[in-house]
């Protein structure tokens, strides 16, 4: 294992772990319901890890991304219908990471939103028809480092750290009304749907692939499961309890997601605004990338197509193309003029219905010792793999019910 | 070995991505070709590669959608091509030998080759 190889991965994993939902549905929550939420990021994150590393280890030994894996356990039939769903969710989940950035630059410039839309999507295309994989994924993770600024100024506020801590705890706020109650689940549902977005692991098992990993990489991909995601839900946390802090006792509910960027802003003045920002915009910007690039990876490996960018783009055909549709369906999307905190919503809900779908093939998979040898799932891996599938299944089966009842977490 | 082993063989081949000789992706074994009849051996003879091969596996309509997303070729590769089955089907020639890259070297075409690192 090379330090700075693994260092530069817990780096890139941190940078990139924050993405326009997490954004949108940690200040709301804190603002909402104090930091009685934590626990939640706390949850999905644990989840994260646990299926990450799984994608992870199945892409290093058994070299089989997500998709590939979906389409062989789960037939032809339920892969395909499993695929349009993914694809769905992602394309909605990309549209509203174009929108954010757009919204973002909007702020830092004053230039018109569509117009920025438009500028983003062509640097982001831009970037992934010149840079290899590894320095895509490193170029925005790093860049998206600029959120730590989200945690400093969380400790320059100085929140009661034991109503924080506390927060960790699995818990249902006392004395809530039905209605806020109601409007409390729709939000364990949607930051759990926000924090394990199934973009995010067939990103991950692919760029393993991509990246050529093999049983020498193991240590790798669990450090940077566990550390690397542990410490990006750090930034995600500092996010909710600033919100809970100083959002929450003046009943002010960031709507916006430069609402976020004014925690830096107060501790910090002009400087910590504009380190958010850019924090922000790079993070969401990675998401962006990300979301894309999934899609295409998904399409191409569900069919058997050439697929990655660590080889040139003209030498895998059918997946550039893929991804340059994604993209310029994604700004369409946007170029509708549909609301970017409508697209958040969406995408949370239509996420959470696929998750099961995903993490079921990955799951039998990583247990199966004819393809993954000793390196198959442990009775720890195995335990809370089903805990987690049971916990997103009957989120995925709360998520619509709970989305029609609180008009998307308005109460 | 018991004719469920057999079916055991064609339910683990179905669906897994297929390499040629230089480990590039070249599709999914979407169905196979059998020979045999009642009473007889059965074997495998074919792969079959490709959206028309779907028909048999999916319920009218949705093939009519596949068809008018991405028609209805298919490509046969000889069983006698097979390798190695594992996580993927391995065969022994390239991908163009056996038909498997029509569209992608199509494709191929319009994607410029510059600019990239």
């Amino acid at each position: 294992m090379n330090p700075l190889e693994l260092t530069l991965g817990i780096m890139t994993a941190v940078g990139g772990f924050v993405d326009i939902s997490e954004l949108v549905f940690a200040a709301k929550a804190g603002s909402m319901f104090g930091y009685a939420l934590i626990w939640v990021f706390v949850l999905g994150t644990i989840g994260m890890s646990v299926f990450g590393e799984m994608s992870g280890r199945v892409a290093a030994i058994a070299r089989q991304p997500v998709f590939s894996l979906m389409r062989h356990r789960l037939g032809l039939k339920l892969g395909l219908i499993t695929l349009a769903g993914s694809l769905i969710s992602t394309l909605i989940t990309c549209a509203a990471e174009v929108g954010g950035m757009a919204l973002i630059l909007n702020y830092l410039t004053g230039l018109p939103y569509a117009l920025l839309a438009i500028a983003s999507v062509v640097a982001l295309m831009a970037s992934m028809w010149i840079l290899p994989f590894q320095w895509i994924e490193r170029t925005y993770g790093l860049l998206g480092l600029m959120m730590i600024v989200f945690a400093l100024a969380l400790v320059a506020i100085h929140p009661p750290w034991a109503m924080v801590a506390s927060g960790m705890i699995p818990q249902v706020p006392r004395g809530l009304s039905p209605k806020e109650l109601l409007t409390f689940s729709y939000f364990v549902v949607a930051i759990l749907s926000a924090v394990l977005f199934p973009y995010e692991s067939y990103f991950y098992s692919s760029g393993g692939i991509e990246e050529g990993w093999g049983p020498k990489d193991l240590l790798t991909n669990r450090v940077t499961c566990t550390v690397g995601f542990g410490l990006g839900s750090l930034l995600a946390i500092s996010i909710l309890a600033a919100s809970a802090q100083l959002f929450g006792p003046i009943n002010v509910s960031p709507e916006i997601p430069g609402s976020s960027a004014l925690e830096a802003a107060i501790p910090f003045g002009r400087g910590g605004l504009l380190l958010a920002l850019l924090g922000m915009l790079f993070a969401v910007a990675g998401a962006a990338v990300e979301t894309c690039m999934s899609n295409a990876y998904a399409v191409a490996q569900f069919f058997g197509w050439e697929w990655g960018r660590h080889v040139k783009p003209w030498d895998a055909p059918r997946f550039t193309l893929a991804w340059i549709a994604v993209m310029l369906l994604a700004l369409l999307i946007v170029l509708t003029g549909v609301d970017v905190m409508s697209l958040v919503e969406y995408a949370a809900l239509f996420s959470i219905i696929v998750l099961p779908l995903t993490y079921l093939p990955l799951m039998l998979l990583a247990n199966d010792r004819s393809y993954m040898r000793e390196h198959a799932n442990k009775w720890l891996a195995k335990g809370l793999g089903w805990l987690f599938f049971v916990i997103v299944t009957v989120a995925a089966i709360a998520a619509i019910p709970l989305y029609l009842l609180t008009s998307g977490g308005q109460g | 070995m018991s004719a469920f082993d057999h079916l055991k063989i064609v339910s683990q081949l179905l669906d897994l991505p297929i390499v040629d000789r230089d480990e590039r992706s070249c599709g999914v074994v979407d169905d196979v070709e059998l020979s045999g009849a009642a009473g007889k051996e059965t074997r495998i003879e074919a792969l079959l590669v490709g959206p028309g091969a779907y028909e048999g596996r999916m319920p009218a309509w949705m093939y009519w959608l596949v068809r008018k997303i991405a028609g209805d070729r298919i490509a046969r590769v000889p069983a006698d091509q097979v390798i190695e089955i594992g996580s993927v089907v391995k065969v022994k020639s390239g991908a163009e030998k056996l038909g498997l890259h029509l569209v992608e070297n199509k494709v191929r075409a319009w994607i410029p080759r510059k600019g990239a690192l």
